[in-house]
């Protein structure tokens, strides 16, 4: 069974996931802040933790960057209900294999767990708008144009995600196999976290000010 | 018949010389009577213009005798004309044109849509025209034409206006179609709602101060309110639909723009798109995604739902028709619908950036 470490500074919330996850999933600890987070991860060294994007000392990256060296097995999902780009898009260039909203369904949540654990990355509809966004059409062509830019096969399951379709719907549309598709997001992660554009992170932060 | 306006004037009773004119001009238009009769004199030594028009004043007399006024007064301006050197013939053009726009002014002819000039008025104000061009040595190459124009103008004219009336006639019908529109999305739900749950108070009046509120603000207000962006729109209006609804709205976003009046049929389309999915779908989650490229605005409304054939949607039913594609296709957008039974439902809404 996949062991799943939650951190989230709402208790509340903690327990509905926990009440949602219990079925088919060990739940092998739970945190509230970084501080508490760090250590426990490292110890328990579980295969997905869930990550509350915010905080109270600091952000889910935060998190991140002090375990993943150690820790490269860890895949890290992150939750939230945040909708600030700058938030989504840091969380992931941080190394989170994904992003999903706390308002997904316990099914759902099942299967981006599950998926995170076997090494895919899993796209809410928001990450994929943002991601789009991010990666608009035109882009210069830097130093390394494979990353800086999406093929437009990606750029389609990207917005297939964003439209709400899920892995298989979009596999039927698009007649590739689940697979397949799963290696496009898998390479649009790679992308995001590799690519050297200050755009990516200029774009997250200017996004705020529209 | 249009009435000539009249000009308040009565002659003096007490400050007179001959008749009272002066005087009575004098209290009319704020100023000395010395200065007046001044006036007058230096007029009279013109042709006998002041002489001439100090007589059209007496029998005008506050607007009782309003012709012999006008004669005299047109023998007046000849007068005049004729002493500072005009020629005869530059004088009986320009009082021929007057003439014309006399009669216009009296006859109540118009170049408004369905009116038409008096045929007197045309002809004088034609024989005016050529009397003073052909006067002033214009070649009669440019007067043929010239006449031809002028007459097409005059014919044409009100036939403009025609064609202009027609057309806001038509902006008219369909602002009407959008209120009508407005009116099924949201009063008419809003009632459809209350005859569903009349049992339950608190629920019937949260539903209707909530439509009470959004009416004001459409009538009164801001319209689309707060919002200022395009994605703020579609988040209100996503949370609006769940409210009233209980179902859940994800909202993604690539690209966003201000919102301006052009957007908001776009954003009222997507909601009622949202509400059709809340309300007939059976899907517990919603999907917007709003796209914003250079060149197109796009918002897809997707649902897992029972999907429905668009056959057999009954005729009366406007959401579809009226709200989301006849609102799309007003604004210079398009509404595409996908959906079957049991593969859930997707609403395309495209409007192109080139129009805002």
């Amino acid at each position: 069974m996949i062991r799943v470490v939650l951190v989230d500074d709402h208790e509340l919330f903690r327990a509905g996931v926990r009440g949602e996850l219990g079925a088919a999933v060990e739940i092998a600890g739970e945190a509230g802040s970084v501080a508490e987070a760090v250590p426990l991860i490292r110890e328990l060294d579980p295969d997905v933790v869930l990550l509350d994007v915010h905080l109270p000392d600091g952000g889910g990256e935060g998190v991140i960057a002090a375990v993943a060296p150690e820790r490269p097995g860890v895949k890290f999902l992150a939750l939230s209900v945040s909708d600030a780009a700058e938030d989504v898009i840091g969380v992931i260039r941080a190394g989170a294999r994904g992003y999903v909203t706390k308002t997904i369904s316990s099914e759902e949540l099942t299967d981006a767990v599950q998926r995170v654990a076997d090494g895919d990355a899993v796209f809410s509809p928001r990450l994929a708008g943002f991601v789009l966004d991010a990666f608009r059409e035109g882009a210069r062509v830097g130093d390394d144009a494979e990353l800086e830019n999406l093929t437009p096969r990606e750029r389609e399951v990207l917005q297939l995600i964003a439209r709400g379709y899920r892995y298989k719907e979009i596999a039927a549309r698009l007649h590739l196999s689940v697979k397949t598709v799963e290696a496009h997001v898998s390479s649009v992660l790679r992308k995001l976290q590799l690519s050297s554009r200050a755009e990516l992170t200029r774009w997250a932060h200017e996004r705020r000010l529209i | 018949m249009t009435q000539i306006p009249v000009l308040p004037f009565e002659r003096s009773g007490h400050d007179r010389v001959l008749a009272g004119v002066c005087g009575g001009l004098a209290s009319t238009l704020g100023v000395d009577a010395t200065l007046v009769r001044l006036v007058f004199a230096l007029l009279a030594l013109a042709g006998g213009a002041g002489i001439l028009l100090y007589f059209a004043l007496w029998v005008y007399d506050d607007g009782r005798r309003t012709w012999p006024a006008a004669a005299l007064v047109a023998a007046a301006a000849v007068s005049l004309l004729l002493a500072l050197g005009f020629s005869g013939t530059a004088v009986l053009g320009s009082g021929l044109i007057v003439a014309g726009f006399a009669v216009v002014l009296t006859r109540g002819g118009s170049v408004r849509q369905g009116g038409s000039l008096p045929v007197l008025a045309i002809v004088l104000m034609m024989a005016g025209a050529l009397t003073v061009l052909g006067h002033i040595g214009t070649s009669r190459s440019f007067i043929g034409p010239g006449a031809v124009a002028g007459a097409l103008l005059l014919v044409l004219g009100p036939w403009f206006w025609q064609l202009r009336r027609e057309r806001v006639e038509r902006i008219r019908l369909e602002e009407r179609a959008e209120v009508a529109a407005r009116i099924h999305d949201s009063v008419l739900q809003t009632l459809a709602l209350i005859q569903r749950h009349s049992q339950d108070a608190a629920r019937v009046s949260a539903v209707a101060r909530r439509q009470e509120r959004e009416l004001r603000r459409w009538l009164y207000g801001s319209g689309v309110g707060a919002a200022v962006t395009l994605a703020d729109g579609l988040a209100d209006a996503a949370a609006d639909v769940e409210d009233l609804y209980g179902v859940r709205i994800e909202l993604a976003t690539a690209g966003d723009l201000p919102l301006d009046e052009s957007l908001e049929p776009l954003v009222l389309a997507a909601r009622e798109a949202m509400t059709n999915a809340a309300k007939f779908s059976a899907a517990d989650e919603i999907s917007v995604y709003l796209e914003a490229d250079g060149e197109n605005v796009a918002v897809f409304v997707h649902d897992r739902g029972v999907g429905f054939d668009r056959a057999s949607v009954p005729a009366d039913r406007r959401g579809l028709a009226e709200s989301i594609e006849g609102r799309m296709r007003r604004s210079g957008g398009t509404a595409a619908v996908t959906s079957a039974p049991g593969a859930g439902t997707e609403v395309e809404l495209t409007l192109p950036r080139s129009r805002r």
